[in-house]
């Protein structure tokens, strides 16, 4: 099986939709594993028709007739968006999303007390926010790193009464640490997150490799690299591990370390969705977004010239890849934006050790007065580009927002010409949440 | 990254999902099953029967078998979305009098672990449980062979019909799948999954005549899957079944290629009448079944009406088998 994980190396928005649509709709792919992140995903997807969805929990290959997503435990699953994505995708025709869809009983539960919190936290920062989505994602994890035993699950949502329960515990501790919150009652929760599990199928933990044996697998990630938990900008991150570790931890559960093509995502202007560092930023870049629109939370989408030393550091603390694929080169045929090859200080970020904060808010400091140094003159062969300036090859290459945009250039590369991973962090267990700052939860 | 675009209100989630449909159709496949549901077992069956009924005095039976392996990609579950339609298809236009329909799907009796289902011919829609039963195996050998020459030895050695038993009138058999047949029914694998002993091996040749006997034998060959477009595939089927190796351009036609193909049998309808049929029932199958039918429906056409609009020139994307 040539299964692929999809991975954006900056700070999302590349294009991971698209691509992973294009992969289920150029080849067998049978499921679409999500491997972090929540609702707050974004990941649009335009058919030749016009059709488009921003795929938030369902699988980018959803529109492709059979193939299947399953939701790892890794995921933060809120039912109730998922209903709304649901009713959103049966509007454009696809009327079996739900029946197509497996969880992992052990995902985590997002809620309307998580999101009710995570938007009170966010108002409280003022003028720091954090770019958080408002979603509650990373409320939901900080809770169940604060209360590991009693954090509601999807396989909760099997049992009325524990269901109950959890979740008036949750309402009861986050109302007394942030006063009340505006949330409907546990009740009418229970009610629609019972209905959640008629309709879907909950599974065990060993479905993952059961897919994996089956058919040909899609590893779709949320976010990006830049944004990782432990290795992104901090407090400019997600509270979410967005390199292709947790896929990895998946596929070698299943027996199958290594055997998966990485892919990493990348776009000719480096985009990015509120506050933070972009050292490339360049208002002059403002390209057409049909489908990425300013938003209450997050504030405006941003672009700057493509970073190649941020994604040089986006690989090294992902472990590299096995090849990358090129999105908006239509973009940038029409907009011209320059390759950042150095910063005015250095030519490359040195990855610390998986989860030293305080470094990572160091480097984050820096990068924010750090000027962009350009390559020129300004490419023309942006793949070949791509490829000298990050030592990968480019093996997909896309020039518009359709999978028949999309190019396969060569054969993806063996697994054995991968970079050393050097710095690849390991999955480590989170520290105790006392020890760590209150991140974005995006 | 995005935000929450979605109305995500408790009340509206609860009311979607009571009105959403139910779990995957698929459900015991979807759950992890890699074992034969003993409802399709095959394992001991004496005979699958499609008998007359008071009911159903003058049942003709209906068979449709399909490629579950790796190779037809989408296809089993598009079928699957399909072909409880095809029922309602059938008796809606009287195209056949009382249709009694069995599903089955075919793996790789070499590598697979569910190489062969077999379910009941049923009048209702039990036949939808059926399909929900079904294992996908979703891989197969890749050596361009699937085992639809064990099926075939089922179909001849362990059905009885009284279409056929009572009124000499022939039962059909539809394969849908994107690969070759093994050269002979082996005797191992007749041991091994219908659990039946025999002395030897069956040629090919010697049970798709055996089959045919009793079974109107049609293979469809749907786009999309992987080896659609391969022409030793389309040779293999020809050479076997001749006209009744049908290629298929749109498998949303599946079910309806079916219905027609049964009434231009039974000779209840000529294929302009069937293509005004399927327009009728708003289907927009219709271009995609007279391409599929145009020689059959030709040749079996009621009255001598002129034959279909000239659809066969250089640029029909339908290879005629």
């Amino acid at each position: 099986m040539n299964h692929v994980i999809v991975v954006d190396l900056g700070y999302g928005d590349a294009g991971k939709g698209t691509v992973v649509d294009w992969l289920c709709a150029s080849r067998p792919v049978h499921a679409v594993v999500r491997f972090n992140g929540g609702a707050q995903a974004a990941h649009t997807v335009v058919l030749p028709d016009g059709r488009h969805h921003t795929f938030a929990q369902f699988g980018s290959g959803t529109f492709r007739p059979g193939v299947r997503t399953h939701l790892s435990r890794h995921m933060v699953v809120d039912p109730l968006a998922l209903a709304g994505e649901a009713d959103h995708l049966a509007a454009l025709g696809v009327t079996d999303a739900l029946p197509r869809l497996t969880v992992d009983r052990d995902a985590l539960l997002a809620t309307p007390w998580h999101r009710a919190a995570n938007r009170a936290r966010e108002l409280a920062r003022g003028g720091d926010r954090h770019g958080s989505c408002g979603m509650g994602v990373g409320e939901t994890t900080a809770y169940a790193l604060a209360y590991p035993d009693d954090a509601p699950r999807v396989g909760d949502c099997l049992s009325p009464a524990r269901l109950r329960s959890r979740l008036a515990a949750l309402r009861d501790r986050l109302a007394a640490e942030l006063g009340p919150l505006d949330a409907p009652s546990v009740d009418d929760c229970v009610t629609a997150f019972t209905a959640f599990a008629e309709r879907v199928s909950i599974m065990d933990g060993d479905h993952t490799g059961r897919l994996l044996r089956a058919g040909t697998v899609v590893f779709e990630g949320a976010q990006g690299v830049l944004l990782d938990e432990w290795h992104g900008f901090h407090p400019y991150t997600t509270w979410s591990t967005t390199t292709f570790a947790n896929a990895e931890v998946l596929l070698a559960e299943a027996g199958l370390s290594g055997t998966a093509t990485r892919l990493g995502v990348l776009r000719t202007v480096t985009p990015r969705h509120g506050p933070g560092p972009l050292v490339t930023e360049d208002p002059a870049l403002a390209p057409a977004e049909p489908h990425n629109h300013t938003n209450a939370w997050q504030g405006r989408f941003r672009f700057g010239h493509f970073d190649a030393v941020a994604h040089r550091y986006a690989l090294e603390v992902a472990g590299g890849v096995d090849g990358l694929a090129l999105t908006h080169l239509d973009v940038a045929r029409a907009l011209r934006p320059r390759i950042c090859s150095a910063y005015d200080w250095t030519d490359r970020l040195v990855p610390g050790p998986a989860g030293d904060l305080v470094r990572q808010e160091e480097l984050t400091r820096r990068l924010l007065t750090s000027r962009p140094v350009y390559a020129e003159p300004p490419p023309t062969d942006w793949p070949t580009a791509v490829a000298e300036h990050l030592g990968v090859p480019v093996l997909v290459t896309s020039d518009g927002p359709t999978a028949s945009d999309k190019t396969l250039r060569h054969a993806p590369a063996p697994a054995a010409s991968r970079p050393a991973p050097a710095s690849r962090p390991a999955p480590a267990s989170r520290p105790a949440p006392a020890s760590r700052p209150a991140p974005a939860s995006r | 990254m995005g935000s929450g675009i979605w109305s995500t209100d408790v009340y509206d989630a609860a009311k979607s999902y009571r009105r959403a449909s139910g779990k995957s159709a698929f459900a015991y496949s979807d759950g992890g099953a890699r074992t034969v549901h003993p409802s399709l077992d095959p394992r001991g069956v004496d005979v699958r029967e499609s008998r007359d009924s008071a009911e159903h005095p003058e049942s003709v039976a209906i068979a449709v078998l399909f490629d579950v392996t790796g190779s037809m990609r989408h296809v089993p579950r598009v079928l699957q979305e399909k072909l409880p339609q095809l029922l309602g298809l059938l008796l809606r236009k009287g195209y056949a009098t009382d249709p009694q329909i069995m599903f089955g799907a075919i793996g790789d009796a070499t590598c697979d672990r569910v190489p062969l289902q077999v379910g009941q011919f049923e009048s209702d829609n039990r036949m939808d449980e059926h399909l929900g039963n079904m294992v996908l195996e979703g891989g197969g050998g890749g050596q361009m062979m699937e085992s639809y020459d064990l099926a075939m030895y089922f179909m001849a050695r362990h059905t009885a019909i009284d279409c056929y038993e009572k009124r000499r009138r022939r039962g059909y058999l539809f394969i849908i799948g994107d690969e070759m047949a093994y050269p002979q029914v082996k005797r191992r694998e007749v041991q091994a999954v219908l659990g039946e002993r025999i002395t030897e091996n069956v040629p090919l040749a010697g049970i798709v005549d055996e089959v045919r006997r009793k079974w109107n034998t049609y293979f469809l060959l749907p786009a999309g899957s992987w080896h659609a477009k391969d022409p030793r595939v389309l040779g293999f089927w020809r050479d076997l079944l001749g006209q009744n190796a049908i290629e298929l351009d749109d498998l949303d036609a599946a079910c309806e290629t079916i219905a027609l193909t049964v009434g231009l049998g039974e000779g209840t309808v000529d294929l302009d009448e069937a293509l005004d049929d399927l327009r009728d029932i708003g289907s927009d199958a219709a271009a995609t079944v007279s391409k599929a039918l145009v020689r059959i429906g030709a040749n079996r056409a009621r009255r001598t009406r002129s034959a279909l609009p000239a659809r066969t020139g250089t640029t029909d994307r339908v290879t005629r088998l």
